[in-house]
């Protein structure tokens, strides 16, 4: 039987504005872009919540919810200084680590012999040992699985400590509702609703082909989360598969604008990206595009450079699409697959040199 | 427009037409089917705009002749689903088309025919008659090889090649290529080149039999028109230079081996099962009469194969996406193939072994190429 840890920082980009300003402790604040900017909150703490103010509002909005409310702008570099101080302190536990973002990871804490192998210790250990390093609380989840691990550290937030052990699963699972299993977003859930099925118990009475006809692959996953089942592994490393920039701008720009003025600086920036990635190989570049009643749309295509031109022949398609005055604009590539370069091409020519 | 028409007479055609039909359309009227109903029976069309497919069916009376389009794919499932031999009556009924059999009756919504487009008629160069099958076998021993929205777009298509009374066609993807000509029956003079869009390919394909009833294709400088049995098919042409693909077929490696066809494919099938899903990746070990093959996979899964071949020189280890090897060993015709290595660099060619009385005038020549992977 594994064991899985999954440890959640409590509003960690607002905690360490906290930690280093106590003055900020008690006020509703929020972490994100200016509203005039068109800015969205990326975190907010505990006060700030009591008004309505959550991640991914924007900024607008949460002042419209709270007057009172401090906006910060983030400062990623001290995020960053503060997440490696907190992995280091995961990494004395096990190395086998999967981080999900800066505040966020899992740990397989399967077969390892502190603390006698409890998984309560470890997790209060790691609770007590990040706040004495670092002043940051975390929440922690240890269950048989990365789903349920995850569920349960959101279970007593913040500085939550909920273990599910093996024997428990079946009963903390049937009466879980089906909007709480990952991949079951607003609209599966309301299917889910149609067919009948509320919470996990429901989901488990219907034969898996009748769940893979509705959901088709999903349909399986579907099976078996709700009996608690989830095989996937905490992956140590992560390939990257893409690189990109965006920007969103401060007043709509038509598409004139953007061919002209806004798209050489974006890949410039990709460019000095890919440069800091150690130039890896390219499979396709895409133009992200959202336009101002927030349709978006990404446009693609391989075997390009990835330099302004063929950037703005991409842009001139997704525009196409769209043909509305554009909010956001962003450009990428999607990295080539190293073994998929070991295919031999016939017509060499056909490729583009670069 | 009136008339009544038998299940069997209209599902055909229809199913062929409504082929065509894209599921997603940014036109309304190009995911409906276009009924034209008069004394010379019931004429069905299905467009895309690249590609456009005309069928036919006998009626069984007609009381008033007309036209209207109609949800393709709706009136397909609905006589689909009707019993055997049922008896199926449209008619125009205040601009909806009402569809009554036995007990049942639908109202189905229609667009006026005038707005449904055709293809414009283009001059026509020239015109090739040939049987059916040949055609078919032409299209069933490369097609696999077609690119699919592939950025280089003269890709993901089929060129045709003809030649005083030879018909070639060419297919690749850019890791592998496949070629196959015939001359049996073709009648044709002068020379013309054409790339057939991937989905003309596919549908042209499903117009075909193993018949040699004829089948007339009229060349045009932007389309390709097929009449035979009834159907008129009209395509548009990729407008693109074909890679010069006579260049990349290999010209003499020096490692000719002959293998049983059915028990290679089914060994590389089998190996198939534990290589990378994603890479399929599968090493060949090539010896004096044994060809081991094996695979593995990120799970570190193994298989390994041995067969024996017919094969005398120097030993070679050599990479391929093993997909590309089956996918030739499936329309080879015959019992053994002839494969022909340089180096684990270089292409692989593949050939039909024929042997004593098996070569008939139906007989396609076929080459295959595929590129190696690095290992």
């Amino acid at each position: 039987m594994r064991k899985i840890l999954h440890a959640d920082c409590d509003c960690f980009y607002a905690a360490v504005e906290m930690r280093d300003d106590p003055s900020l402790r008690d006020i509703p604040i929020a972490i994100g872009g200016r509203p005039e900017q068109r800015g969205v909150v990326a975190t907010c703490n505990y006060p700030a919540r009591r008004f309505g103010v959550h991640s991914a509002m924007s900024s607008a909005q949460a002042l419209r919810l709270c007057p009172q409310l401090r906006l910060l702008p983030p400062d990623f570099e001290r995020y960053r200084q503060v997440s490696a101080e907190i992995m280091a302190i995961f990494q004395q536990l096990t190395d086998r680590i999967e981080p999900l973002s800066l505040d966020e990871a899992f740990l397989d804490i399967s077969g390892i012999e502190r603390f006698k192998g409890s998984g309560t210790w470890m997790a209060e250990w790691l609770k007590a040992r990040t706040r004495e390093v670092t002043g940051i609380t975390i929440s922690v989840g240890v269950a048989p699985n990365k789903f349920l691990a995850k569920i349960a550290s959101d279970w007593r937030k913040p500085d939550g400590l909920y273990v599910i052990t093996p024997d428990q699963v079946d009963a903390f699972v049937s009466a879980m509702p089906v909007g709480k299993l990952p991949g079951v977003g607003p609209a599966t859930a309301a299917r889910l609703e149609r067919m009948g099925i509320a919470d996990c118990q429901a989901l488990r009475q219907r034969p898996i082909a009748e769940l893979i006809d509705h959901f088709g692959k999903f349909g399986r996953r579907l099976y078996e989360l709700s009996r608690g089942i989830d095989e996937r592994e905490v992956k140590t490393h992560r390939e990257r598969k893409s690189v990109s920039v965006e920007t969103t701008f401060d007043r709509d720009i038509d598409d004139q604008q953007a061919r002209c003025t806004a798209l050489a600086p974006l890949v410039e920036r990709l460019a000095e990206r890919l440069d800091r990635h150690g130039a890896p190989s390219i499979g396709k570049l895409f133009v992200k595009v959202r336009f101002d009643d927030f349709t978006s749309t990404t446009l693609e295509s391989g075997g390009l450079a990835p330099k302004l031109d063929n950037f703005v022949t991409l842009f001139d398609q997704a525009w196409q699409r769209g043909q509305r005055p554009i909010r956001l604009l962003g450009v990428g590539v999607r990295l080539a697959d190293a073994a998929l370069e070991r295919q031999l091409v016939l017509f060499e020519e056909l490729w583009d040199p670069r | 427009m009136k008339f009544s028409i038998s299940r069997e007479a209209l599902l055909r055609p229809l199913s062929l037409v409504a082929g065509v039909v894209e599921r997603r359309q940014t036109l309304p009227v190009l995911s409906n089917v276009l009924l034209i109903a008069g004394g010379d029976g019931l004429a069905l069309t299905g467009t895309d705009l690249e590609v456009e497919l005309i069928g036919h069916a006998e009626l069984d009376s007609l009381e008033a002749a007309g036209s209207t389009t109609v949800p393709a794919r709706k009136l397909m499932d609905i006589c689909r689903s009707l019993p055997e031999g049922a008896m199926i009556s449209l008619a125009l009924e205040e601009g909806r088309a009402v569809l009554r059999s036995g007990r049942s009756r639908f109202t189905l919504s229609t667009l006026p025919a005038a707005e449904f487009p055709n293809i414009e008629q283009s001059k026509h160069d020239a015109e090739l008659t040939l049987p059916r099958g040949v055609l078919k076998r032409l299209i069933d021993a490369t097609g696999f090889a077609m690119a699919q929205q592939d950025v280089r777009y003269y890709l993901n298509g089929m060129l045709f090649e003809l030649v005083s009374g030879v018909v070639r066609v060419v297919a690749t993807d850019g890791h592998r290529l496949a070629v196959s000509e015939s001359s049996a029956g073709v009648e044709f003079d002068g020379s013309q080149k054409l790339i057939l869009p991937r989905k003309g390919v596919l549908e042209l394909g499903r117009l075909l039999d193993d018949s040699d009833a004829p089948i007339t294709l009229v060349l045009g400088p932007n389309h390709l028109r097929a009449r035979t049995g009834g159907y008129v098919f009209t395509s548009k042409l990729i407008d693109g230079k074909f890679p010069d693909y006579e260049r990349v077929v290999p010209k003499g490696g020096d490692k000719k081996i002959i293998a049983e066809r059915s028990e290679l494919r089914q060994m590389l099938s089998r190996t198939a099962i534990l290589s990378n899903e994603k890479y399929r990746g599968v090493r060949l070990y090539l010896e004096e009469g044994n060809l081991r093959v094996q695979a593995n996979n990120p799970e570190q899964e193994e298989a390994e194969e041995n067969v024996t071949v017919d094969y005398q020189g120097a030993s070679l280890e050599i990479g391929f996406n093993v997909g590309y090897l089956v996918d030739v060993l499936n329309v080879i015709g015959t019992d053994r193939v002839l494969i022909t290595l340089s180096d684990a660099n270089s292409s692989a060619l593949l050939e039909a072994v024929f042997e004593g009385d098996q070569e008939t005038p139906a007989t396609l020549g076929s080459k295959y190429v595929v590129m190696p992977m690095r290992l």
